[in-house]
C-alpha cells in the first residue's frame, strides 16, 4: 500500500440549507420535518467517481473509513477497493460525538490525508480532535464553506486529492472558520478564524535556472514576508502595528519573536507587544496613545476576506482612525492562488464604498515584492 | 597526527544533482553535430529545427560568415581586454553606430550577452527608494538582474494595463524613480507586450521604460527593427534591450536608447566593465547581420510566411496554438506528461520541438513550443505537420 488516507462524512451535512435553514447545526429536527433530504453522501460519491476517472491506478490506496452512511457506504458505491472500518457510529442519526470519537481512532491510524465531507461546522468538529496532526481536505456539502480545507466543488477536490497522492501539491497552513449559526439564521454574520490546520495547498516555485525551477516551503516563503515586515518596523519606527488574526501573520510574529495570539489582534510598537488580544474599545485606546498606526494583515479562509471576516475587531471606526492607506495585505503565493480577489465587508456601506474606489491592494507576496489583488466587495 | 574532516566540500554537488533528476527537472544536453541548421544533426540523428532562436537563419548566411573571417583575419582571434581598458576595437564602435542607425535611436551600446545586459544594467537604473514594475511572466535575466537592486518590486498581470495602471497609482505616491520592465514577445507563448500603451502609462506617470525584446529584435517592425517600430514609437521606448544571439543569429546583448541612457551604461554595468569584450569574429558577424537586415528583406518575410502557414495548419488541423502573435507557436497540450510524450515521439519522427511544462507555464498549459526558421521550405512545414496529425491523433491532443 502506498497511501493511507482516512474519510469521513457528516451524513447531515448541508440539509439545512435546502430548507432554507443555513446550516444544520442544533436544528436537524426541524430540517428533517421540512423535508430537507440528505446531500453529503451524494456529494462524497460524486467526488470519488471523478477522482476514479481522473487517477488511472488508485487500487494500491488504503482507505480507512467508518462504517455505514459515514465512510464506507459512499466508497464502496463509487468502487473504492481496501477499505478498512476503524468507527461504528452506534446509533442511526450521527452526531458531532460521532465526529469525533472517529477522529481519535484515526489519529492512531498513521494517515497520509484525511478526506472529510461536510461544511465548516464539520470542519471545527474535526479540527477539534485532529488540530494540526493530520492534513485535512474537505468535499463541500454543507450550508457555508468559508474555511480553507475545501475543494471549490467535487470535481476540484477530486483533482486536488489526486495532485495530492501524486505528490505535486504540498501541505501548508489553512484556516478553520466558524459561524455563529445562531447569529446567521436571524440574519446576521459573524465569521471568526477558529483555528489554523494543515491542509493542502499549490506549492511556490522559483526559477533558479532558465527552465530549472526549486519549489519553495511555505516556511521559507513566510521567513520573507517576516523580513519584509521586520524592515517596515524598522522603516516606521514610531508607528502602532497592528498584527491581525490567521496563520500567516502568526508566523510572521513568530519568527520576528513577537508573541502573538492566532485568534485575535495584537498591539506591537518598536517590536514589543503593547497589547494581546484586543477588542474594539482597547484598540481604540491605543489609537488615542499612537496616533499613526499601520494594520497588518492577511486575507482568511477561502474568499479572500481581509476585512468582515475573522477581524470583527476592526470595526469601521477603528479602520476610519487608521486609514486604508496603512493597511499592510501580505500573502503566501500559494494562498493567492485560490484567492484571486480580495473580498471586504466592513459593515458600513460608506466605507465599504472607500474601498471599492480604491478597488485593489498591493499584496506583499516576498521579501520587497508585491502584486496588484484586485478587491471585491461583498455581495453576500 | 589524525586528520579530522569538518565537512564533506563538495558532497552537495551531487545531491542537488540528483534531486533534479529525480524530478525530471535537469538538463538532458543534446549535441548538434551540423550547426543550427533548418535541417540538423542532433544526437546522430536529422531532424527538421523548430526550437532555435535562428529565426532568420542568418547564423548560415555567407555574408555572416565571410563577415566573421575577414574580421578574424584582419584583427585576430580575441580582443585582449575588456571594453572600458583597451578592448574597444574600432569594429565595435562600428557595430553600435551602425545598431543606432538600426534602431532609429540615438545611442545603442553592445553587451557581451543579453543575459549581461539585462543583469548589468538593471541594477544601476534603480536602488533603494525605487520601485520595478514587471509583469508577471517575465523572462528569468530580468527576474536576476531585479534581484540584485535594493528596489522595491511590484508585479502586475501579464499584459493587463488596468492592473500596471493600478501599480503605477500606488507606487506614484510612495517611490522616487519607477522603473517598468516587460519582456516585449514573451518567449513561452509568443504573444507581445502592448508597449504602446506601457509608453502612454509610464509617461503619465514620469516612468521609465525597460523592454527586452530578445525574441522582437529581427523578428517584428519594419525589416525586423524590433518593437519600438511594431508599434511605431521608435526612440519613445527608455531603454530597448535586445540580443545578436537569437535572429541576428550570432551573440551578444545590445541596448539602444539616447545618448545620456548609453553614457550611463557603459560607466556604470559591471558586466560590461568586468568582462572581455567580443572577439573581432563576433563583431564581424554582427555587422553583417544588420547589413543583411538593412538590404535583404526577404528573410524577414519568408519567416512570417512561414509563421503564418504553420499557424493556419497547426489550427485547422484541430491545435490550440494559444494566443501566439509571432514565430513562436506554442502546441498546447495539456498536461506536463503528454507534452514531453508527444515532444520525443516528434524527436524520433523527425522535428525537433522542446516541451515546456509545469511550472514554466500552468499545470494544465503544457505545450510543446515551436520556433519557426525562415530556412525551412513548404516541404519541411509539410513533413512537420504530418508528424504532428498523426501523433496529436495518436496522443488524442486533436
Amino acid at each position: 500500500m502506498s497511501e493511507k488516507i482516512g474519510f469521513i462524512i457528516n451524513p447531515i451535512a448541508g440539509m439545512g440549507g435546502r430548507v432554507g435553514l443555513k446550516g444544520t447545526d442544533g436544528v436537524l429536527d426541524k430540517a428533517l420535518q421540512l423535508g430537507a433530504h440528505p446531500v453529503a453522501c451524494q456529494k462524497a460519491e460524486e467526488m470519488f467517481r471523478e477522482f476514479s476517472t481522473l487517477s488511472k491506478n488508485h487500487n494500491n490506496l488504503l482507505w480507512v473509513t467508518c462504517s455505514g452512511v459515514m465512510g464506507r457506504t459512499v466508497l464502496e458505491a463509487a468502487g473504492m477497493k481496501n477499505i478498512q472500518i476503524v468507527y461504528s457510529p452506534s446509533g442511526d442519526t450521527t452526531t458531532a460525538h460521532d465526529t469525533q470519537t472517529a477522529c481519535k481512532r484515526f489519529l492512531d491510524q498513521h494517515l497520509d490525508l484525511l478526506v472529510f465531507c461536510g461544511g465548516d461546522g464539520t470542519a471545527r468538529d474535526i479540527y477539534t480532535i485532529i488540530d494540526k496532526k493530520l492534513p485535512l481536505l474537505g468535499i463541500p456539502a454543507g450550508v457555508k464553506m468559508h474555511s480553507g480545507v475545501f475543494g471549490i466543488n467535487t470535481y476540484a477536490t477530486a483533482k486536488m486529492l489526486l495532485e495530492f497522492i501524486n505528490k505535486r501539491l504540498t501541505i501548508g497552513d489553512v484556516e478553520i472558520m466558524d459561524l455563529d449559526e445562531e447569529l446567521y439564521r436571524k440574519g446576521e454574520w459573524k465569521v471568526r478564524l477558529f483555528g489554523v490546520a494543515r491542509g493542502i495547498i499549490e506549492p511556490t516555485y522559483i526559477q533558479v535556472g532558465k527552465a530549472c525551477f526549486e519549489s519553495v516551503s511555505d516556511e521559507e516563503v513566510k521567513d520573507e514576508l517576516a523580513e519584509h515586515v521586520k524592515d517596515e518596523l524598522e522603516k516606521y519606527k514610531d508607528w502602532l502595528f497592528l498584527f491581525c488574526s490567521g496563520g500567516t501573520i502568526d508566523s510572521i510574529a513568530k519568527k520576528l519573536h513577537i508573541e502573538h495570539t492566532l485568534l485575535g489582534i495584537d498591539a506591537i510598537y518598536q517590536k514589543q507587544l503593547v497589547g494581546r488580544d484586543l477588542n474594539e474599545e482597547q484598540i481604540l485606546a491605543l489609537l488615542k496613545k499612537y496616533p499613526k498606526a499601520k494594520i497588518l494583515l492577511s486575507p482568511i479562509g477561502a474568499q479572500g476576506f481581509i476585512v468582515g471576516r475573522g477581524n470583527l475587531q476592526l470595526s469601521p471606526t477603528v479602520i476610519k482612525k487608521i486609514g486604508i492607506d496603512n493597511f499592510i495585505v501580505v500573502a503566501t503565493p500559494s494562498k493567492l492562488i485560490h484567492t484571486p480577489l480580495l473580498r471586504v465587508d466592513t459593515g458600513d456601506k460608506k466605507l465599504n464604498r472607500l474601498f471599492v474606489k480604491q478597488g485593489y491592494f498591493m499584496v506583499v507576496i516576498g521579501y520587497r515584492l508585491s502584486r496588484v489583488v484586485r478587491l471585491q466587495t461583498n455581495s453576500f | 597526527m589524525t586528520q579530522i574532516t569538518k565537512r564533506n566540500a563538495n558532497k552537495f554537488l551531487k545531491n542537488e544533482y540528483d534531486e533534479l533528476v529525480k524530478n525530471h527537472f535537469e538538463w538532458n544536453i543534446r549535441v548538434l553535430e551540423s550547426g543550427s541548421k533548418p535541417h540538423s544533426i542532433v544526437n546522430g540523428k536529422e531532424v527538421i529545427m523548430m526550437c532555435s532562436n535562428n529565426y532568420l537563419n542568418l547564423s548560415n548566411h555567407p555574408r555572416l560568415i565571410q563577415g566573421a573571417i575577414e574580421a578574424a583575419k584582419k584583427y585576430g582571434a580575441g580582443s585582449g581586454s575588456v571594453r572600458a581598458i583597451a578592448g574597444t576595437l574600432k569594429l565595435h564602435m562600428e557595430v553600435e553606430k551602425r545598431l543606432a542607425r538600426f534602431k532609429r535611436t540615438e545611442s545603442a551600446l553592445i553587451y557581451q550577452t543579453g543575459f549581461a545586459a539585462n543583469s548589468g544594467l538593471i541594477p544601476q537604473l534603480v536602488g533603494d527608494g525605487d520601485i520595478v514594475i514587471s509583469d508577471e511572466l517575465n523572462h528569468g535575466s530580468i527576474i536576476d538582474g531585479v534581484r540584485l537592486t535594493k528596489a522595491d518590486r511590484a508585479i502586475f498581470k501579464h499584459r493587463d494595463m488596468g492592473d500596471l495602471e493600478r501599480v503605477l497609482k500606488d507606487a506614484d505616491r510612495k517611490y522616487r524613480r519607477i522603473l517598468i520592465i516587460t519582456d516585449g514577445v514573451f518567449s513561452m507563448d509568443g504573444d507581445i507586450a502592448p508597449m504602446d500603451k506601457i509608453v502612454k502609462l509610464a509617461n503619465e506617470f514620469g516612468a521609465m521604460t525597460y523592454v527586452d525584446d530578445a525574441h522582437g529584435e529581427g523578428v517584428i517592425g519594419e525589416d525586423g527593427r524590433g518593437i519600438g517600430s511594431h508599434f511605431r514609437i521608435e526612440g519613445k521606448i527608455d531603454v530597448e534591450m535586445g540580443t545578436f544571439s537569437k535572429a541576428f543569429g550570432v551573440v551578444g546583448g545590445l541596448i539602444a536608447g539616447s545618448q545620456d541612457l548609453i553614457n550611463f551604461a557603459y560607466n556604470k554595468s559591471r558586466t560590461w566593465l568586468l568582462s572581455g569584450s567580443h572577439p573581432p569574429a563576433v563583431s564581424g558577424a554582427q555587422l553583417a547581420a544588420i547589413d543583411v537586415l538593412e538590404t535583404e528583406s526577404e528573410h524577414v518575410k519568408r519567416l512570417w510566411d512561414n509563421t503564418k502557414y504553420f499557424k493556419n495548419e497547426l489550427n485547422s488541423l484541430g491545435f490550440n496554438t494559444g494566443e501566439s502573435e509571432t514565430p513562436i507557436t506554442p502546441v498546447i497540450v495539456g498536461d506536463s506528461s503528454k507534452a514531453k510524450d508527444l515532444s520525443n515521439r516528434l524527436f524520433d519522427e523527425g522535428v525537433f520541438a522542446l516541451p515546456i511544462v509545469f511550472p514554466m507555464v500552468a499545470r494544465d498549459k503544457a505545450r510543446i513550443r515551436t520556433m519557426m526558421n525562415a530556412g525551412l521550405t513548404k516541404n519541411d512545414l509539410d513533413f512537420a505537420l504530418d508528424k504532428f496529425e498523426k501523433l496529436g491523433k495518436e496522443l488524442s491532443i486533436i
